[in-house]
């Protein structure tokens, strides 16, 4: 099936104005397929991290969200949560939103429980573990 | 009869989503889901528009507005106004045949019509009769092309239509090798020319900067003393490593770049302030000497702006300084002034306070006011003095007091 309009506009758009600290190229052989890079916000325990991230658009995008999965371990309560998609939100507003997410993250909302559980209780262990990972896994 | 025949088409619709426009159209009339430009457009209870099967779709999944989110059924969607309908409508669309080569572009509302009536390059059914391939219009009045002939050399049946690309690859023909002229048959040739020995070829380390180029079949003498393959390891390492600091510094420019505003030129008269220092580098690259001599410059600005600063701090100074001293020469005269001022004023309350002891003696000598005038009068009868005129001229002395 061809590739929708939507999907060739919206990867235009983000190679000629790439979001700072994220990047997001399609595969040549499969343009439904991105390999991303986000760069942890400054302040946060995933500063001076580059986080990769596999994106793909399946069939029936934009009425079904993405699928975004980590590659890179990261320690974090509520990573890869896509609840209340919209066919208004497009690739760029849900790679912002993750990349917020690293700066705030919200242990009330966890896909992660046990990392959740530990960021309610010890708050600056959790963070020190994350910066940890951050050096080790994401650190190019 | 042309037109009754060509009518027929199998492209029965065009695809409005996958039309390429003219001109880039108003951000305001993309529908938010589909960002093509709306096509039969609706607007939903909360007024936002979008195409009517895009928000069909949408609602299929979730029966929110995808804009606000704001619950939404699809009895609260009704057909936008005729107006956007229109504007979107007459926006002008190029051929969606235009890769095959139709230059024709049109209104929106029109293409349709001109794809199955008019453009020369949409697929037709084949005029001859029996026939069912499809043929581009401008070509419907040509001989059939879908009749099965003979290759004349393999003996194998081809379309009219593939024989043209079936020549260049007929197994049994046979095409010159592009590098040793030798002829071989089709099925071969690709074979061999991957790996003809005729073939000049670059040296294996080319990327690296070797000039060298021989035929395939000498390369191995080159190899053997080529200083490029030698260092090829090591150059690989370095490519590498080159690689990342590359990356890392794309990484460290944007941070830079979201963390300091850009910075203003550097004017000409500042660029000028340390000539000697343009002239010094010059044996590096063009890009790296633009940047350096441009960092310069910028110093070379900031430096020479410190120095303005200081000298103004000096002057500044040396102001305050020279007004304080006038400040404290004038305090000095104004002082002496009052210094002056005050021996007079003390002089002139010394002579007033002289009269007043005067007076206040002379008064407790004197007798009462009544009786006063007969001892003043015999007083001064006491002391010889014309007699009249000495009593009145004290009487007045001591009215002129009391004033």
């Amino acid at each position: 099936m061809a590739l929708p309009k939507r999907i060739i506009k919206e990867t235009e758009r983000l190679v000629a104005e790439p979001v700072p600290g994220i990047q997001a190229v399609p595969h040549e052989d499969n343009l439904r397929y991105f390999d991303v890079a986000i760069h942890g916000p400054t302040q946060s325990p995933y500063e001076g991290g580059v986080f990769k991230l596999e994106l793909f658009l399946p069939e029936d995008y934009p009425m079904t969200p993405p699928k975004i999965r980590f590659l890179t371990k990261i320690y974090h309560p509520n990573i890869d949560r896509l609840a209340n998609w919209s066919p208004a939100l497009q690739i760029r507003t849900i790679l912002l939103s993750i990349q917020a997410l690293l700066g705030a993250p919200n242990p009330d909302d966890p896909l992660a429980n046990d990392v959740a559980q530990r960021w309610k209780e010890d708050e600056p262990g959790a963070i020190a573990t994350a910066r940890e990972w951050t050096k080790t896994h994401a650190t190019p | 009869m042309a037109p009754s025949r060509s009518s027929r088409n199998s492209l029965q619709s065009v695809d409005l989503r996958a039309l390429d426009y003219l001109a880039s159209p108003s951000a305001n009339l993309l529908c938010p889901i589909c960002h093509s430009p709306l096509i039969t457009p609706v607007q939903t209870r909360c007024l936002h528009t979008f195409c009517s099967a895009c928000i069909s779709l949408s609602l299929e999944r979730s029966l929110t507005c995808p804009v606000d989110r704001k619950d939404l059924s699809h009895d609260d969607v009704t057909p936008a106004p005729i107006m956007i309908a229109n504007l979107v409508n007459d926006l002008v669309v190029l051929c969606p045949n235009r890769e095959k080569g139709c230059e024709a572009s049109c209104a929106r509302w029109l293409v349709e019509s001109h794809v199955r009536e008019d453009c020369g390059y949409a697929m037709v059914k084949c005029a001859k009769e029996g026939c069912d391939g499809m043929v581009a219009r401008k070509d419907v009045d040509e001989d059939c092309v879908h009749e099965a002939v003979e290759c004349e050399f393999c003996e194998f049946a081809v379309r009219k239509l593939d024989l043209e690309s079936h020549l260049r690859e007929c197994p049994k023909l046979s095409s010159e090798c592009p590098h040793c002229a030798e002829p071989f048959l089709n099925p071969e040739l690709s074979i061999h020319i991957a790996d003809c020995p005729a073939e000049i070829i670059d040296c294996p380390a080319s990327h690296f900067g070797c000039p060298y180029t021989c035929p395939r079949s000498e390369v191995d003498n080159h190899t053997g003393s080529c200083h490029f393959i030698a260092l090829t390891p090591i150059l690989q390492l370095h490519t590498e490593r080159i690689t990342t600091l590359e990356l890392e510094n794309k990484t460290i420019r944007q941070k830079l770049e979201l963390l300091i505003p850009p910075r203003p030129l550097p004017t000409p008269s500042s660029s000028s302030s340390n000539p000697q220092d343009s002239s010094t580098n010059t044996g590096s690259s063009s890009t790296t000497r633009d940047m350096t001599s441009e960092m310069q410059d910028y110093t070379y600005h900031l430096y020479s702006e410190y120095e303005q600063l200081r000298s103004d701090v000096e002057r500044l100074n040396a102001q305050i300084r020279e007004l304080d001293v006038k400040q404290d020469m004038a305090r000095i005269n104004e002082g002496l002034r009052y210094n002056d001022e005050m021996t007079g004023m003390r002089a002139a309350i010394n002579g007033l306070r002289m009269q007043l002891h005067w007076l206040v003696a002379s008064r407790r000598d004197a007798p009462t006011p009544n009786s006063g005038g007969a001892g003043g009068a015999a007083n001064r009868v006491g002391a010889g003095s014309s007699t009249n005129d000495g009593r009145r001229m004290s009487d007045s002395a001591r009215q002129i007091v009391k004033l």
